[in-house]
């Protein structure tokens, strides 16, 4: 496997656009505070006021979107549109918004999206309509939304993107697996470049769902717990010859990949994290990638405050890359879920631009002053995990 | 790149469990569509769908197993282990890395939500079992089928509306090429939840009476939910273990249309890409094709668009053409997976079910129908097409064994254009 990152938006607490976000990690733990800074803006009333969330604060999407046309758009697609739109302009393959002469156009640019629960609060708002008030009283204009990948979708019809849409669920390993979605279309001539990444968002039903599972961090100061974070990001993606063949420049490549699961010991257990699947799909990413454990110099972790899936996480590169700096990016940005992997990637580029390695790595190694190579780890809540394995360009 | 056979198929259907009932059913033209019986629909503006009657988990699947997956986890369960019955493949087989687990799906456990949020919206955050939060999540589909049958590979959730089979099988065939996996199993489950149903009458989609595809006097679709799961495997892994091939898997196609997010593209531009695609890739010609399994979902814009995108691939010499959404309904996200194993059905006997309830040919639908009773038929190759909404397009090939030139290098597709 070898892809040509070529450019990326974010949507992120940080603010829209790369810049914003490499302005962030600039300033290493200190982003942090930038991320969680207040109350939130995405819960109402009295789940608002105790919620430690990190949120794309103040996001207007007329500013991003123009004021028409995405009345019936929810909160992910608009989030989507707004890292969409400058991944396409960072990495050349529009200008101005149109399609740059000679390079992929509408027919070979396509979208490998992720999302863990990505439309879980539209059909939330339907429900509310159908059980409250009659079935017949939904919004059809908004039915649609409720379809896992219609967020893609408009994604696809706002850019005019018309090569492969491909929208992957897979809990925490979504935007890794949409990694390999991207390289097999590749790799198939089905397509010139994707858009590889996706969105989460912080919505009430989910919430309420941690909430009530007891895992949220609200109120609790000991490290445990998830915080919950959102935004959309977005990479282009290419292979490299064609990146280079354009022009383009080319920020890293994705070398290599590697996918597990392990099933729990329990029949009666259902959640449950697993350290052998970590370590061979790290095992896998590194073999395909032909870089040795001894060559990696940081792993961006999945870490995000539950103890067992930690462990499990922390046990599996242990065993495969022994004292490699484990970094826990959502301690910087939030659990954000199926787009969590994305933006671990986006804390690694920003790395490999210079931005200091932030924050602390959770098992105490020091980073090196310059980062080269980085192995990026997810773990699902099932006993899945995913790895990459990302070189600087 | 790798040949990829299909050496065992299982469904779970509104018309029949396992190959050969559901095959007897399509066969005769029986419809599944009856009052809806799972829910409550008597609000509702339409109340007939193509539902799974009978359905036991227990018939399928262990006490344990049936305590942890929801209603859509359980049919592809049910129908993944009647397809590896189908295929003889032992525990040794499947067990372990190298057996990837691809499932498609639209809403995945819909109903398992549907109840939470019921549960919330009526009597609280209180009222909510912590216990069953865990049981929602799109992505456990092929997690608990995985665990069912001791794969331990990669576990991949496709949700592709209803293309969502095609993107799951050809996705599964891709990691099979790639070397990722030697087995997959792949398709689809869909249940029909109130929402969603409740969502499509507000869209004016469903018919008021029977669902009658190509048909000038067609009113919509029916709404129906099942589970299609495909056995595919790598030519090492039929001939080490002696397997007995029921259909190859040739290429697939996808695209975007990216015009609108329900109605197809007005000429039909996505789907005729995904089908050249999907074509070619094959290493095949147009000509090549036999039979196409329609999308024919029985919407006025649908069978219109798809007859004009049959007409631009395949010109004067149209192949002949069903659509299995007259009998089984609309089964969203499982549909072109079920009608993926109607196909190798097709391959295996060499007859195409009819599309029933046609009786006025509509002169924008010029299509060489199967109308009403089923035809034998040369069938050698085979193209299951399908559409969903956010303008996915997806067409699968299939044909019999010995048919396909070897795999081709996506290059050389790529220098006919056919690819990008």
């Amino acid at each position: 496997m070898r892809l040509a990152i070529t450019g990326y938006g974010v949507a992120s607490p940080f603010g829209v656009g790369r810049a914003s976000w490499e302005a962030a990690l600039a300033k290493g733990e200190a982003a942090r505070e930038l991320a969680f800074r207040g109350r939130s803006e995405a819960l109402e009333g009295e789940l608002g006021e105790h919620a430690r969330t990190a949120e794309v604060w103040g996001f207007d999407p007329n500013q991003y979107l123009g004021d028409k046309g995405h009345r019936a758009f929810d909160r992910l697609t608009k989030l989507l549109i707004a890292a969409a739109k400058p991944a396409l302009a960072d990495s050349g393959l529009k200008r101005d918004g149109a399609f740059v002469e000679g390079g992929p156009d509408a027919s070979s640019i396509g979208i490998c999206s992720a999302t863990a629960y990505g439309s879980l609060d539209a059909i939330t708002e339907l429900n509310r309509v159908a059980e409250l008030e009659d079935p017949r009283y939904i919004n059809p204009q908004r039915f649609p939304n409720t379809v896992i990948n219609a967020a893609a979708g408009y994604v696809s019809i706002w850019e005019d993107l018309r090569a492969p849409n491909v929208t992957v669920v897979d809990g925490n390993c979504s935007a890794l697996d949409a990694v390999l979605a991207a390289a097999t279309h590749l790799a198939h001539r089905r397509a010139k470049a994707f858009l590889v990444g996706g969105g989460e968002i912080v919505s009430e039903p989910l919430y309420l769902a941690l909430r009530r599972l007891g895992v949220l961090a609200d109120g609790r100061n000991d490290g445990f717990g998830v915080e919950m974070g959102e935004g959309a990001c977005y990479f282009a993606m290419e292979r490299v010859e064609d990146a280079k063949a354009r022009g383009a420049r080319v920020l890293a490549e994705v070398i290599g990949y590697g996918t597990a699961f392990e099933p729990p010991r329990s029949e009666a257990l259902l959640v449950h994290a697993s350290a052998d699947a970590v370590a061979r799909a790290v095992r896998e990413a590194l073999a395909e990638a032909k870089v040795d454990p001894g060559e990696v110099d940081v792993v961006a972790s999945s870490a995000g405050g539950l103890v067992e899936v930690d462990g499990a996480e922390a046990a599996g590169l242990r065993e495969v890359l022994g004292g490699v700096p484990q970094v826990p990016v959502k301690r910087l940005t939030g659990e954000t879920f199926g787009v969590s992997g994305a933006f671990a990637l986006a804390h690694v580029l920003a790395w490999f631009g210079g931005a200091p390695v932030a924050p602390s790595p959770a098992n105490g190694v020091t980073p090196p002053a310059k980062v080269g190579t980085a192995v990026i780890t997810s773990v699902g809540f099932y006993g899945n995990a995913s790895a990459i394995v990302v070189r600087a360009a | 790149m790798r040949r990829v056979f299909v050496t065992g198929v299982g469904v779970v259907s509104p018309v029949g469990f396992g190959r050969r009932d559901f095959w007897e059913a399509l066969v005769a033209g029986r419809s599944g569509a009856a009052p809806i019986e799972n829910f409550d629909a008597s609000g509702l503006d339409r109340q007939v769908a193509c539902e799974v009657k009978g359905f036991r988990p227990r018939d399928f699947l262990t006490a344990a197993e049936a305590r942890r997956a929801g209603r859509c986890s359980a049919m592809a369960i049910a129908a993944a282990r009647m397809a590896v019955e189908d295929a003889k493949l032992k525990t040794e087989h499947l067990a372990g890395p190298r057996t990837a687990v691809v499932l498609g799906t639209t809403m995945g456990e819909a109903n398992v939500l549907g109840q939470l949020e019921a549960a919330w919206i009526h009597r609280g955050e209180q009222s909510v079992e912590p216990a069953a939060l865990p049981r929602y999540g799109t992505t456990l589909l092929p997690i608990h089928l995985a665990r069912a049958l001791g794969a331990t590979g990669m576990v991949q959730t496709m949700p592709a509306a209803c293309a969502a089979g095609n993107y799951a099988i050809g996705y599964a065939a891709d990691q099979i090429r790639a070397g990722r996996a030697d087995v997959a199993v792949a398709g689809a489950s869909e249940v029909i939840e109130k929402l969603q149903f409740a969502g499509f009458a507000r869209l004016g989609a469903i018919t008021p009476d029977v669902c009658r595809p190509f048909d000038q006097q067609r009113r919509g679709l029916m709404v129906g939910e099942g589970a299609g799961i495909l056995i595919l495997e790598s030519e090492e892994s039929v001939v080490r273990r002696g397997a007995t091939v029921l259909a190859e898997i040739g290429g697939y196609g996808l695209a975007c249309d990216a015009h609108h997010i329900t109605r197809p593209h007005p000429e039909g531009e996505g789907s005729t890409t995904a089908m050249r695609m999907a074509i070619a890739s094959s290493g095949l010609r147009p000509e090549d094709v036999d039979f196409v399994n329609a999308h024919g979902t029985g919407t006025s814009a649908n069978d219109k668009i798809e007859s004009l995108v049959l007409a631009e691939i395949f010109g004067a010499r149209q192949p002949i053409l069903t659509s299995n959404k007259s009998i089984l309904g609309h089964c969203m996200g499982a549909a072109s997976a079920i009608e993926a194993v109607s196909c190798v059905l097709s391959l295996q006997t060499g007859i195409v079910p009819p599309t029933i309830h046609y009786e006025h040919p509509d002169p924008e639908c010029a299509v060489n129908l199967v109308a009403n009773e089923a035809r034998s038929a040369k069938i050698d190759v085979v193209v299951n097409n399908s559409a969903a909404f956010g303008g996915y397009d997806a067409v699968l090939t299939l044909a019999r064994e010995g048919v396909l030139p070897p795999p081709r290098d996506p290059w050389a597709v790529q220098a006919e254009g056919a690819t990008a």
